[in-house]
């Protein structure tokens, strides 16, 4: 479904890349992960897959269209649902939806299906500009799904959502995920990354560090973490250690040789503490 | 492509229909040529009035009629009483052997001396062909006001259509949905052209809504409109520009208003210097178009008049636009 090579892109034109030599691929069907701290790149690439931004450098192919040479017929075939929401606040939320839909070529979506489906029943001819966050938020979501799209861009979509809303739009990306959408989700979220992705991408300063699924992660490095807890100048230090990468060994052996262990036990590690260790940064 | 961009255009009137500013937009030509009506009374036509006595003597209303608006009337005192009214019409009455001239005493007295002249002619038979001289050389004599206000009024309009596309396009930009936009197929031509037509009908419409209030019904629409649609495009251009330039209706609308100076240039150039210096204008789109409403006003455009008038307006505004083109496609990128 998405095809990159050799990725680059520079905002000032020179050597100074966003994004440096960045290769991956996506399959029909899979959810795939896009994970990364802020100014990582994750969303300049996406931008370049939907052509909001243009190729400098690079093979990109997305849906079976060549990103050179973007024709619109593509559009009918994707969807995306921005980070930051993009609805015009003085029509109402239907409106917003009637408008849209007659952009596309093909078949669309009922507009009061999908703002049910987010749940902004009731609040469909309301002007947006009088929405709140959240509320904005959902109908960029819905709105990014109304043609159908076979490929689904997804930025942040669970962000700045309270817990039982975020939990729906949760299984509303699974049940499209079900019938066969392939979807790309950028995310700081590592808990619904974890429960969606089929693969992850780490991403850090532009480069990918790291490709596999969730699965794989964990058995890897899984139950090989060690939380320690440690006295150090009269100050108590929590610190975790994985066992399987080689300099964390060394830490680990020097720290039990030279200071007093509190407590120290094996745990599962989530996906945000793989990440922190296989790229020496944090998420946020 | 035209679904998109009748959708684009309805989404936009939608919206103005519904904010102040632009209503207010919607509504000036009707407040210009009200304004214009009452700064020039007695001036509502370019042609001249008379009043006749209906059925006293048809070859002479035959022969009035190739120069003036006649108006026919039972009797004297309903002639009378028409004559009274505001504005210029005066009477041809037959006395005895003799004609005589009713006026109310406030027209102008190039109005008189018309009437007058036309009656001797008729009189001593001169016909249509032989009288040309004398009727253009009457023409000058028309008060022009009218018809200046009228021509300045629409050209003004133009820009009002340019303004309306820049309060769009920084709505466009301040809700950041050109970017949802160009995930659609919808194509950067499309959009521009669907963003266009509001604009362009509002000069349009405000162009035809103000000759008809004004009075200047028996203009060429055809070459009216033509004119119109040629000076519309640069103000459409700059629109976009500026639109795309301010995060802020006002701004945009107030950096427009720098279209005023080259339109009241062009203006008083035409109509107050001397020909030596109209060649310093020629540059100026507005320049161009105000001939050409000019001659389309005063009726004595032809139409290679008008075609050359139209495209030396297309042509500057082609400059501009090729000058402009790259920075309105950054912008909607
Ligand atoms: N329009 C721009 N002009 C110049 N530099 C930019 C622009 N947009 C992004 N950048 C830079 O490119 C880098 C990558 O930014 P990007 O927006 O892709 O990060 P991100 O991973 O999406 O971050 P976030 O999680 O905060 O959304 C950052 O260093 C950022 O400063
Ligand atoms: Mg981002």
């Amino acid at each position: 479904m998405i095809k990159v090579k050799n990725l680059y892109h520079s905002y000032s034109n020179d050597d100074n890349y966003a994004v440096k030599d960045v290769s991956f691929e996506v399959t029909k069907g899979e959810i795939f992960g896009f994970l990364g701290p802020s100014g990582a790149g994750k969303s300049t690439t996406q931008n370049i897959l939907t052509g909001l931004l243009e190729l400098q450098k690079g093979e990109v192919s997305v849906a079976g269209y060549d990103i050179k040479k973007i024709i619109p017929k593509m559009f009918n075939k994707i969807g995306m649902s921005f980070e930051q929401s993009n609805v015009y606040s003085k029509l109402t939320a239907k409106e917003n939806l009637e408008f849209y839909r007659k952009l596309f070529d093909v078949k669309t979506r009922n507009p009061d299906e999908l703002l049910r489906l987010v749940g902004l029943k009731g609040k469909e001819n309301k002007k947006t500009g009088d929405f709140s966050k959240g509320m904005k938020h959902r109908l960029t979501f819905a709105r990014s799904m109304i043609n159908n799209p076979e490929l689904w861009f997804l930025d942040e979509p669970t962000t700045g959502l309270d817990p039982a809303i975020a939990s729906e739009i949760k299984n509303i990306i699974k049940e499209q995920n079900d019938k066969g959408v392939t979807i790309f989700l950028t995310t700081h979220n590592m808990y619904i990354a974890e429960e969606l992705c089929n693969r992850v991408a780490f991403i850090i300063d532009g480069e990918i560090k790291l490709i596999d699924s969730p699965k794989n992660l964990k058995l890897q490095y899984g139950d090989k973490l060690v939380e320690v807890e440690y006295i150090e100048n009269g100050n108590l230090i929590q610190e975790t250690f994985s066992t399987v990468i080689k300099s964390d060994k060394k830490k680990l052996q020097n720290l039990i040789g030279k200071h007093e262990i509190q407590t120290m036990h094996t745990k599962e590690a989530t996906l945000e503490e793989i990440f922190i260790k296989v790229t020496g940064r944090r998420l946020v | 492509m035209l679904r998109r961009i009748i959708s684009i255009f309805k989404r936009d009137l939608k919206v103005n229909l519904k904010d102040f500013i632009s209503l207010y937009i919607f509504v000036i030509p009707v407040l210009f040529a009200i304004a214009i009506n009452l700064f020039t009374p007695g001036i509502n036509d370019t042609t001249i009035n008379l009043a006749l006595l209906e059925g006293e003597n048809p070859e002479q209303v035959r022969y009035f009629k190739d120069f003036a608006k006649v108006e026919l009337f039972g009797d004297i005192d309903n002639i009378k009483s028409r004559v009274k009214a505001r504005d210029d019409i005066v009477a041809i009455l037959p006395n005895q052997e003799n004609y005589y001239i009713m006026s109310q005493g406030n027209e102008p007295k190039g109005v008189i001396e018309f009437a007058k002249i036309l009656n001797s002619f008729y009189q001593l038979d001169i016909q249509i062909e032989d009288t040309n001289v004398e009727i253009k050389d009457f023409k000058r004599t028309i008060p022009p006001l009218k018809k200046q206000l009228v021509n300045t009024a629409i050209l003004f309009i133009s820009i009002l259509g340019g303004m309306l596309i820049a309060i769009n396009i920084v709505e466009e930009k301040v809700d950041n949905t050109i970017s949802a936009i160009n995930l659609t197929p919808t194509t950067r031509k499309t959009f521009i052209l669907g963003k266009s037509i509001i604009g362009l009908l509002l000069a349009i419409f405000g162009s035809l809504v103000l000759i008809f209030i004004t009075g200047f019904t028996d203009t060429n629409l055809i070459q009216l409109l033509m004119i119109v649609f040629v000076s519309t495009l640069l103000s459409l251009l700059v629109g976009f520009i500026q639109g795309l330039n301010n995060d802020d209706i006002m701004n945009a609308a107030g950096s427009i208003k720098l279209l005023f100076l080259p339109l009241i240039a062009g203006a008083l150039a035409i109509e107050l210097l001397a020909d030596k210096w109209q060649k310093f204008f020629y540059w100026n789109p507005f320049y161009w178009a105000y001939k050409g409403n000019d001659a389309v006003l005063s009726k004595t455009g032809s139409w290679k008049e008008i075609l050359f008038y139209s495209s030396m307006v297309l042509i500057l505004s082609t400059v501009v636009y090729l000058f402009l083109a790259p920075k309105i496609r950054k912008g909607l990128e």
